[in-house]
């Protein structure tokens, strides 16, 4: 074997893969990246790594990149490579007239995750000043829109409240819908530790995760509530902290409206959430319910986390709302080692949130409809701008399906992949003239977009992201963009080709208007977080150096407010014809939808995604360990191979969604939540059956996707 | 500065989207604020729809409104849609919940 050449170049990062954000030192190699070492410095990972980060890198030479702009006229005709000139002139040229023909409102963008802030940012201010509506959506919509929501409503900060070394100081762990082990590796070893140490741990999930039982991970109380019942649990723990007066009074009449806890308290201590009346419709024993909010209550430091099995739900708003509740009336809040914190997936989902890339709000968490907030944009970008909110990325569709909308600029997302109900995406993607995908591979959206405008990896370009601890830590260019442009430069390009004069030498001025016109953002620059290494917001006067805890003092509207949180079932319902309820999640080695992990070696980890089923669900459907099995819904129909797991319950079927092949979106409904619309992936009705083994199946690494975080 | 607000065409009569879905997702806002005193409730939904649905989103179900007199949606449902009469992004009595963001990251610390 010859001895490899040791690296040439090297430069600090931040890994993009799950929202812990960890910075890694790229190596390079004649320009080329060889090998990430995970940064000592940084203070998300202080020198841990997971398989992902430290390993599944080389996605981005993958021959599958797409190295020039092309066109088509429909999307029956081949691609046709042209310059990056003729690209954003005819996609802009196609914009514009179908605005003339069918109104200012018809077209609309969408930006990602995976992109920098100072992306995301833009991506908001081509729909504002170049479109000039507000039609402009992120992919945290299907993800934590919730969050922002829940923790803004009963907090008023929709972000984390703690950095994550304060878990080392927890004596209560809490985690509801995540698995933290498996999702956000390196935070999970982070909480092992803590375990070892002799904190206690509560785990809300339908699945034994590896969370729930693993090597040096074990639940002290685990709830295995029937998918769909977090909102009916959660307000059941806060029924027994209220009947047994287990309450932070103190904390409540200080920080809070005593009024409003008592409202919350006439709900929440109603006979309708006893654990006696929740144990049997959740599938729960009561007396777990009791020991869960007991054990949660006495802290004295008790911290909640929680994932997408709390957003992706009819109720995810209303389930986030339940554990800000909870914090609230436990005193929970305010100092190291407590607190509600948000597990967020794609690396950039934190700062996706803050950048305005919302039909609604402006970056820093501003309404559109606040004149005050809209006059201080209008006074820096020189024009006036559309005082209505836009349409949320679902109801772009359900517009592009009715014929009112009619084109879109998609950064870095596959909605055709990853987005609720296949069915009904691919027909409203068929029924718009112009899309415009920006992206690394031909992902499923592209086969039905008539523009495509080849990005650049998170290694290819400059910029920040800020973690799910709102950390906001240097990306760095490790290696020459492939297709000669940062995703930046691109959407200037756009909005310059839309009429809109615009120039920055270098992302490090976008981050100054940021600053400038984003209250939490206020004291960051290229300059500060170069000098620290990283700042967490909010970043102002008051806190020069960026902030670690939130709330210690007082909370951003004075005082906290308790929500009421009734439960509501989802009308998505197990009946004889689908008889499981199927949920999704992750596992270790691969990432989401696996566009970039599955052009990696690590398919040698994790090269399908299996359905797991309890023994019981499988024995009277005659199903035995790697049989092929058709899982079907009320939306739609996929195939893949079972697996006899403990892990779930009976009734119950899980699994991972990071092959295409797999199809998950082929049978997820399009209901969502009440109040931002993220969908309802983690409830699925389905029947399972075995089937005959698929003569051909498809190739593991030519179908492209991008994900849900 | 043009003087005129970015502007967006009419409402077109085809409706946005179809109306059915407008229904439920309105119930569904409805559903949450249920759980409110009378008066905050109907002010919840008001407030939910004016802030958070596109402007041509509302008109569909008030024009559904005005067609059918409000035909599948819940009692409060329909009070709190016809609030929306009133333009306002806040009304100045609002009493209901808490609006979700935009009071945020104000400068002072937290």
């Amino acid at each position: 074997m010859p001895i490899p050449r040791k690296p040439d170049g090297s430069v600090t990062t931040t890994c993009a893969y799950c929202g812990v954000g960890c910075g890694f030192r790229a190596e390079t190699l004649e320009g080329r990246v060889v090998r990430m070492i995970p940064w000592k410095e940084g203070k998300a990972n202080h020198g841990h790594s997971c398989v992902k980060g430290r390993f599944a890198f080389d996605y981005y030479l993958h021959p599958d990149r797409v190295r020039a702009p092309m066109i088509r006229a429909s999307i029956h005709d081949p691609w046709r490579e042209v310059s990056w000139d003729e690209a954003i002139t005819h996609a802009a040229a196609e914009l514009q007239r179908i605005q003339a023909a069918h109104g200012r409102g018809s077209v609309g963008a969408v930006s990602s995750s995976r992109c920098t802030n100072e992306e995301i940012f833009l991506m908001q201010k081509f729909a504002r000043v170049a479109l000039r509506n507000n039609n402009i959506d992120n992919c945290s919509r299907i993800c934590h829109s919730p969050t922002q929501f829940g923790l803004s409503a009963t907090l008023g900060a929709g972000a984390a409240s703690q950095h994550f070394d304060s878990i080392l100081q927890a004596d209560v762990i809490l985690v509801v819908g995540a698995n933290p082990t498996e999702g956000h590796p390196v935070f999970g070893s982070m909480m092992k530790r803590r375990i070892r140490e002799g904190a206690r741990l509560i785990v809300i999930d339908p699945r034994r995760t590896e969370t729930v039982d693993s090597p040096h991970c074990r639940a002290d109380v685990h709830l295995a509530l029937r998918p769909g019942t977090n909102v009916l649990v959660l307000d059941s723990i806060a029924h027994v902290v209220v009947c047994e007066k287990l309450y932070h009074e103190a904390f409540i009449r200080e920080r809070c409206h005593w009024h409003e806890f008592e409202q919350w308290m006439a709900l929440v201590g109603d006979a309708r959430y006893s654990p006696e009346a929740v144990g049997p419709e959740a599938g729960l024993d009561p007396e777990d319910i009791r020991r869960a909010a007991r054990l949660y209550a006495a802290g004295p430091r008790s911290t909640i986390y929680y994932g997408l099995g709390v957003t992706e739900h009819s109720q995810g708003s209303t389930g986030v709302m339940c554990l800000g509740n909870l914090a609230l009336a436990c005193g929970m809040l305010g100092r190291e080692g407590v607190g509600v914190n948000p597990l967020r997936g794609q690396g950039n989902v934190q700062g996706g949130s803050c950048l305005g890339s919302w039909p609604h709000m402006f970056s820093g968490y501003r309404f559109v409809t606040d004149d005050a907030v809209r006059a201080s944009f209008e006074h820096d970008w020189g024009l006036s701008l559309d005082p209505e909110p836009g349409l949320r990325l679902p109801n772009m569709f359900d517009a592009a399906l009715a014929g009112s909308f009619k084109g879109m600029y998609i950064q870095g997302e596959d909605p055709v992949q990853s987005d609720p109900n296949q069915n009904h995406i691919m027909a409203a993607m068929a029924n718009m003239e112009c899309v415009i995908v920006q992206d690394l591979f031909l992902t499923e959206t592209a086969k039905f977009a008539h523009v495509f405008l080849p990005g650049s990896s998170s290694l290819e370009k400059n910029g920040t992201f800020t973690n799910a601890e709102r950390r906001v830590s240097m990306v760095r260019k490790v290696a020459q963009p492939l297709a000669g442009l940062e995703d930046w430069q691109i959407t200037v390009r756009m909005i310059n080709a839309m009429g809109y004069p615009l120039h920055y030498d270098h992302p490090s001025q976008v981050l100054d208007e940021i600053a400038r016109l984003s209250p939490a953002y206020q004291g960051m620059s290229f300059a500060l977080i170069e000098r620290l290494g990283s700042v967490q917001w909010p970043c102002n006067p008051e806190a020069p150096q960026g902030t670690e805890v939130l709330h210690t003092k007082a909370f951003p509207r004075g005082r906290a407010n308790f929500m009421l949180t009734g439960y509501v079932a989802t009308t998505e319902r197990a009946d004889e014809r689908y008889p499981l309820l199927l949920t999704t999640g992750r596992i270790l080695s691969q990432y989401n939808v696996g566009t970039q992990t599955r052009r990696t070696g690590n398919v040698a980890w994790c090269g399908e995604d299996l359905l797991e089923i309890h023994q019981a669900d499988a024995h009277t459907r005659g199903i035995g360990e790697g049989d092929w099995v058709s899982v079907s819904s009320r939306y739609g129909a996929t195939r893949l191979r079972a697996r006899i797991s403990e892990r779930v319950s009976p009734g119950v079927v899980y699994t991972t969604f990071h092959f295409a092949q797999t199809k998950a979106n082929a049978i997820t409904s399009d209901l969502s939540d009440w109040a931002t619309n993220c969908p309802e992936y983690k409830v699925t009705a389905v029947e399972v059956a075995r089937v005959q083994a698929p003569v051909v199946t498809e190739p593991a690494v030519r179908e492209p996707a991008e994900a849900p975080a | 500065m043009s003087a005129t607000p970015a502007g967006r065409e009419p409402a077109a009569s085809a409706p946005v989207m179809d109306v059915e879905r407008l229904v439920s997702m309105a119930n569904q806002i409805g559903d949450f604020f249920a759980a409110y005193p009378a008066g905050q409730r109907e002010e919840g939904v008001r407030n939910h729809l004016r802030n958070y649905w596109d402007p041509r989103m509302r008109t569909t179900l008030l024009a559904h409104v005005a067609a059918t007199g409000g035909k599948g949606l819940h009692a409060h449902v329909l009070a709190g849609a016809r609030l929306l009469g009133n333009g306002a992004p806040e009304r100045a009595a609002y009493a209901g919940p808490p609006r979700a963001e935009g009071t945020g990251m104000r400068a002072r610390g937290e």
